[in-house]
């Protein structure tokens, strides 16, 4: 039984055991469950361990059940273009009402999940009529929007109504939020200042700890076992470089620069620099990148043990990258090609990652980010790409 | 023992407690398969409570193991007091025989949790302070329900199978082995609807419009963007607490963005600025 669900859940990438399937069964058998309701919280209690799955959970859950959409890979990218567009046009709602063919007052009384869900559901119709698909068809146009078109007004999280349908709750998708992919937010920061505090350097094991000594030696019944701890070394130095230049950086240099900020203090010295596209001749102190250049020879200065992490999309015309003279700032000359001039900075620090905004299945379609990821070890900037990038930071040598 | 759901010992919530309907299914499950019941979520959210809901409905004994950074399970199972033994077999002047050693076996949490009399819910609060360990050597407690007394070489057998109840704040993650023996529960924050039945049940007498606005500012303040720890419900209750004691303090001040005692609410420096900022320029309100 179920086991269909089981391996859709498995296949969704979460990890699941036989053992909490076959426990699941125990439930079953035992007559626990006796409701689709039962059965949703009795399988997600016993098969998902971590809260950042539950999202995956509920939409493979509406899905086996009720044949909702299973998770889109491009969800994300979709979600995020359909709401930028959405700010923009928002300020126009009369251009808006034209463009999606409904009426402005009728826009008005919409929310803005549903508006952006009727939006990606045209968009659907739009691509799949240009594919010639047929499997849009009929479905898309009965309701405005959709299957996905309900209304979350009345039932959130904790509800105490008796009536709530199992799929219902599931295709609420309330635990959006934890799920831990997807670029960084603000509202993670709290979660990902935890494993930047990872970042604390060990020295050699030089320092006698005196109680487990005892306590082993004790344990020997005499025999002396002298135990030592790893001393503590001073506190780390860090240079944080932020691609700061177009619009595709602009929400994550605040993200970031806010992480580090809240992080400062565990940081013997945080010093932060900014560039545009990929680092030439120079890197700027400042945001506006002109008041304070710094060469990147001068880099060189710096102890060699500080971390440098780099922040940007990496993604750029490969001239950019490659030649000589390839800024595209016409005022920028250059002798070297930035290529160099970032093999230089990873061989004067040895630990250094790049982060990346952009979604990792995306990276193999941009052979710039190829590039640079051959010179820096390249981290997502999600918050597993990050704790990735920490254990990097730290490796001895 | 429970062993079916039809059991009349079903938990449905509790006085002190406002219980979602799901939370308690998963309560039900556990207990019927016998399986620990973990519970993460943010801090503040009543992962604690619960366990103490669990006993107090129940009406079984709850025993509540606090772990600690430093802490060895074998603290938790039992204590061989041996400086006691030491000071009897040198003075001699006590009803205990020093040539027995069970004599000076004390049990622990867990240890009190299999000996007892009845069966026992027991509370394992903040399990991820621990490290690593800890979870590893509790793994094969859990499996086996006995442990060992290795001074005296004694196998304790859970007398009655425990309600287990672990929370964690997820400084940590947990090993997977670990994971694997335990059902999952992620409390979410309550919503503003919730938080009302909430707030009704810590304070009864409580002003319709003074809920009212402190629901509201604390929901604006908690969507701050860029806060490390947000003000949880813990807070919310302390902080109406010390709204409704100030008898100076009126409700329609918090509407206009005058919002007092924000070190309640906030308790790290960085926090608080960011919110006295973001209050003061009236961002918020």
């Amino acid at each position: 039984m179920f086991v269909d669900f089981f391996y859709q859940i498995k296949e969704a990438g979460i990890p699941v055991s036989p053992t909490s399937f076959l426990t699941l069964h125990r439930a079953l058998r035992q007559g626990l469950v006796s409701s689709l309701e039962d059965f949703y919280t009795a399988s997600r209690s016993i098969l998902v361990k971590s809260e950042r799955y539950f999202d995956l959970f509920d939409q493979v859950f509406a899905h086996h059940f009720e044949g909702a959409e299973m998770p889109d890979q491009e969800g994300f990218a979709l979600d995020e273009m359909a709401r930028n567009l959405l700010d923009t046009w928002l300020q126009d709602p009369k251009l808006l009402a034209e463009a999606m063919g409904i009426d402005e007052s009728e826009l008005k009384n919409m929310t803005p999940e549903e508006l952006i869900e009727y939006f990606k559901e045209r968009l659907k119709d739009q691509t799949e009529r240009h594919d010639g698909g047929s499997k849009w068809i009929g479905t898309g146009g009965t309701s405005p929007v959709g299957h996905s078109g309900r209304h979350p007004g009345g039932m959130r999280v904790g509800g105490m109504s008796r009536n709530r349908s199992a799929i219902k709750v599931a295709m609420e998708r309330r635990y959006k939020d934890y799920s831990l992919d997807g670029p960084l937010t603000q509202a993670m920061v709290g979660e990902a200042i935890k494993r930047l505090r990872h970042l604390v350097p060990s020295g050699p094991k030089d320092r006698v700890n005196v109680e487990s000594t005892i306590y082993q030696t004790m344990k020997n019944a005499g025999e002396i076992e002298i135990v030592f701890d790893r001393s503590l070394k001073d506190r780390l130095k860090v240079i944080l470089a932020i691609d700061n230049g177009g619009w595709s950086m602009d929400p994550y240099v605040e993200v970031v620069q806010t992480l580090f900020d809240y992080a400062k203090a565990q940081f013997k010295d945080i010093k932060t620099f900014f560039f545009h596209n990929t680092i030439y001749d120079t890197l700027w102190k400042d945001a506006s990148r002109y008041k304070e250049p710094k060469r990147v020879e001068e880099f060189a200065a710096f102890e060699p043990d500080t971390r440098l992490i780099l922040l940007g999309d990496a993604s750029m015309a490969p001239y950019e990258l490659m030649a000589r003279d390839g800024s595209i700032h016409i005022e920028e000359r250059t002798s070297k090609p930035s290529i160099e001039r970032l093999k230089f900075l990873s061989e004067t620090f040895k630990h250094c990652v790049w982060l990346n905004p952009a979604p990792v299945s995306m990276w193999n379609y941009t052979p710039t980010i190829s590039a640079i990821g051959r010179i820096f070890p390249m981290f997502e900037l999600s918050i597993d790409g990050l704790e990735k990038a920490v254990a990097q930071l730290m490796v001895k040598n | 023992m429970t062993t079916t759901a039809s059991d009349c010992n079903l938990f449905t919530g509790a006085k002190r407690y406002v219980l979602d309907e799901e939370l308690a299914r998963i309560v039900n499950i556990s207990m019927a398969l016998e399986m620990p019941l973990l519970l993460k979520g943010e801090p503040g959210t009543g992962k604690t409570m619960l366990a103490h809901a669990i006993a107090e409905v129940l009406q079984m004994p709850l025993i509540i193991l606090n772990v600690k950074s430093s802490m060895k399970l074998v603290e938790a199972l039992y204590q061989y007091d041996t400086l006691t033994r030491l000071n009897d077999s040198r003075f001699g002047d006590s009803k205990r025989d020093v040539s027995n050693i069970e004599d000076y076996i004390k049990m622990g949490k867990i240890g009190q949790a299999f000996t007892a009399d009845a069966r026992t819910v027991l509370l394992i609060d903040e399990i991820d302070k621990a490290d690593s360990d800890f979870q590893d050597d509790m793994l094969d407690v859990l499996d086996q329900m006995e442990f060992d007394i290795i001074e005296i070489d004694k196998t304790i057998r859970a007398r009655h199978r425990p309600v287990f109840i672990i929370t964690s704040n997820a400084k940590k993650d947990l090993s997977d082995p670990f994971l694997g023996r335990c059902n999952f529960h992620h409390i979410a924050f309550p919503d503003p609807k919730m938080m009302r039945q909430i707030l009704k049940v810590h304070f009864p007498e409580l002003d319709n419009e003074l809920t009212e606005n402190a629901i509201a500012a604390f929901y604006k303040l908690r969507e701050l963007e860029a806060v490390e720890k947000r003000p949880a419900t813990r807070e919310l209750i302390n902080w109406i607490r010390a709204l409704s004691a100030d008898p100076d303090f009126k409700p329609s001040r918090l509407a206009k963005g005058d919002v007092p005692f924000m070190g309640i609410l906030f308790k790290k420096s960085q926090d608080f600025t960011r919110a006295a900022n973001a209050v003061s320029r009236k961002r918020l309100f």
